[in-house]
């Protein structure tokens, strides 16, 4: 009988396979659960002319762009929450070095589930009479039943979609924690829609375990090319009741990103400075550390 | 103005009079300091003041956590991801879904803010200038738009500022505006609260005039800091002051820790007065 084909590769391998210029969805939202390491891994590995997508983004955008990885992107937010403003983001759209197109937040639920469902496009009122509709992607047209004006959004139909999830087996099968935070529940379509989805995952566990909590597993194998064990993958971001926001990291980048140059010196020391994530999280001091610092022990349920 | 009562209080219990029986009322999650006052902390103490009073089935939606408990000894001391997650409240469901309730015409009164609130309503928190070549790029429309396509009412609070308050905003992430609602299920803006007056839409010009002026301001002080000609009748009225009942409710039932109206609960405690 044949091996079954385990799904775990290296950051480096896993990112590896994104081209440059691929159309690339990537989920958590704002400073909650992005899937930062993968980030870290695209910036170190220098990929060019990504578009970007998510629902509401945070230093994922920021740094992808202020890193030069980007050359358009979607999203209804750019920033970073308590951090403050996006600097490098901000400083990219004002000086026209990528092109942004705003689009709210269920309009870019909507087109990750039109992607998910195999449709061409999502259909919703909400973008009526406001100027989303500067961007010529939103098209207006008539509903065939009732004659009324509706908006039409293309698909997103990325080429890769990287999400970060609490766990998975090395086959692909990807649980979420039961209790977290449902603001992030358009990971499961985001990772669905993608042609190609790498998770990265807090904890590799057992194929035993998976099978006796089935209804933790918000994505089936099928759906998923490569898996990722990174624990702390998501930080600075916080990851639901695992571990919170690291404030005053966020602080310290936001101090580094008042120009590019200062930008370009955060890059050197964390991102091309360190050769891969354990080297990135031993510069934070090491996985204990962090724990001490932003995690929650786990409750029950 | 005496300090019988903080400018917070004041409007918290102006919005409470518009918080309507059965309905749902949207906030977000907020960010900090005055942004969240505005957002978040007056229209949060507004429902639960409300609820107290002449809406009991009145609830409300902080993003996912739905109909959290209001109560002051449940209030967690910071809106960290995990305190929100842990937050007593009735529901948690997919943010897709919650937002799934304006388009089902479920959501009342809906809470904004903005850069730019136009004279008819509109909000702007995409950019400043010109799209194609913004001078400010701003974070973002947030959900910004479906509020104001959908919800039945839209709840602007913002500083009383003639960059702010604007003929016509720069962009419109939020068509919330009166001019022309053709196709929007939603009702569009209702009121604009600020430092200084209640503004609400003359529903034959379709533009912002002013309900009512705050103790101790003057008409002048409105015009002077309004981007456009604002309507103001002679005869307006002036904002009720709160009474001794609803101080009494919000100082010791409702938010005795400031943690909503001065946004303690951001850890980045801030007041909108001057």
């Amino acid at each position: 009988m044949q091996q079954r084909r385990s799904k775990l590769k290296s950051l480096h391998d896993a990112v590896s396979a994104i081209p440059d210029g691929a159309k690339l969805a990537i989920g958590g939202s704002l400073i909650r659960k992005c899937p930062m390491a993968l980030v870290r891994e695209i910036v170190r590995q220098k990929k060019r002319d990504l578009t970007i997508y998510a629902w509401s983004a945070g230093m994922d955008f920021d740094m992808l762009i202020g890193a030069g990885c980007v050359k358009e992107a979607w999203s209804s937010y750019v920033g970073l929450f308590t951090a403050g403003m996006a600097k490098n983001f901000r400083r990219a759209v004002e000086q026209k070095k990528i092109r942004f197109v705003d689009i709210s937040e269920s309009c870019a639920m909507d087109k990750f589930r039109a992607g998910t469902f195999g449709l061409p496009y999502a259909i919703s009122r909400v973008p009526l009479h406001s100027d989303l509709l500067k961007n010529p992607e939103f098209k207006e047209v008539v509903c065939p039943f009732t004659g009324e004006k509706l908006v039409a959004m293309e698909a997103f139909k990325p080429d890769v979609s990287i999400i970060h999830a609490h766990r998975a087996d090395t086959y692909g099968n990807v649980q979420l924690d039961t209790i977290r935070m449902m603001d992030n529940e358009t990971d499961i379509y985001i990772a669905r829609c993608g042609k190609h989805t790498i998770v990265s995952v807090e904890e590799l566990v057992p194929e035993e375990e998976i099978i006796r909590t089935p209804t933790q597993t918000m994505l089936p194998k099928l759906f998923i090319q490569t898996v990722c064990n990174v624990p702390h993958g998501a930080h600075p971001n916080s990851c639901d009741t695992r571990y919170d926001f690291d404030q005053a990291h966020a602080d310290y980048y936001q101090e580094c990103s008042a120009t590019a140059e200062d930008f370009a010196r955060y890059l050197d020391e964390f991102i091309y400075g360190t050769k891969n994530e354990d080297e990135y999280i031993e510069k934070l001091g090491g996985h204990e550390l962090l724990e001490k610092r932003l995690g929650h022990p786990r409750r029950a349920g | 103005m005496d300090k019988r009562y903080s400018l917070e209080e004041l409007l918290a219990v102006e919005v409470s009079k518009r918080v309507v029986d059965d309905e749902m009322n949207f906030t977000g999650i907020g960010t900090g300091g005055k942004a969240y006052i505005r957002t978040c902390g007056i229209p949060l103490v507004a429902v639960r003041l409300a609820q107290l009073r002449h809406a009991p089935n009145a609830l409300c939606m902080m993003g996912p956590v739905l109909d959290p408990v209001l109560d002051h000894d449940t209030i967690p001391s910071s809106n960290w991801e995990y305190d929100l997650i842990y937050w007593p409240c009735r529901s948690q469901i997919p943010l897709e879904d919650c937002l799934g309730m304006f388009r089902l015409g479920l959501v009342g009164l809906a809470f904004a803010s903005g850069a730019q609130v136009d004279k008819f309503g509109n909000l702007n928190i995409a950019c400043i200038g010109d799209y194609a070549n913004p001078k400010i790029r701003l974070p973002g429309v947030l959900a910004q738009t479906e509020l104001a396509s959908h919800a039945k009412r839209v709840g602007i609070i913002v500083n009383h500022d003639k960059r702010i308050l604007v003929d016509r905003c720069d962009f419109i992430s939020g068509a919330a505006g009166h001019e022309d609602r053709s196709g929007l299920p939603g009702g569009g803006t209702a009121f604009v609260m600020t430092n200084l007056c209640i503004m609400g839409i003359n529903p034959k010009t379709k533009m912002m005039r002013v309900e009512s002026i705050h103790p101790g301001v003057t008409a002048e002080q409105i015009r002077d800091n309004t981007g456009y000609d604002i309507e103001i009748s002679p005869s307006v009225s002036i904002t009720p002051e709160p009474s001794d009942d609803d101080l009494r409710l919000l100082r010791e039932q409702i938010d005795p820790k400031k943690l909503f109206l001065n946004a303690g609960i951001t850890q980045d405690w801030a007041t909108l007065e001057e």
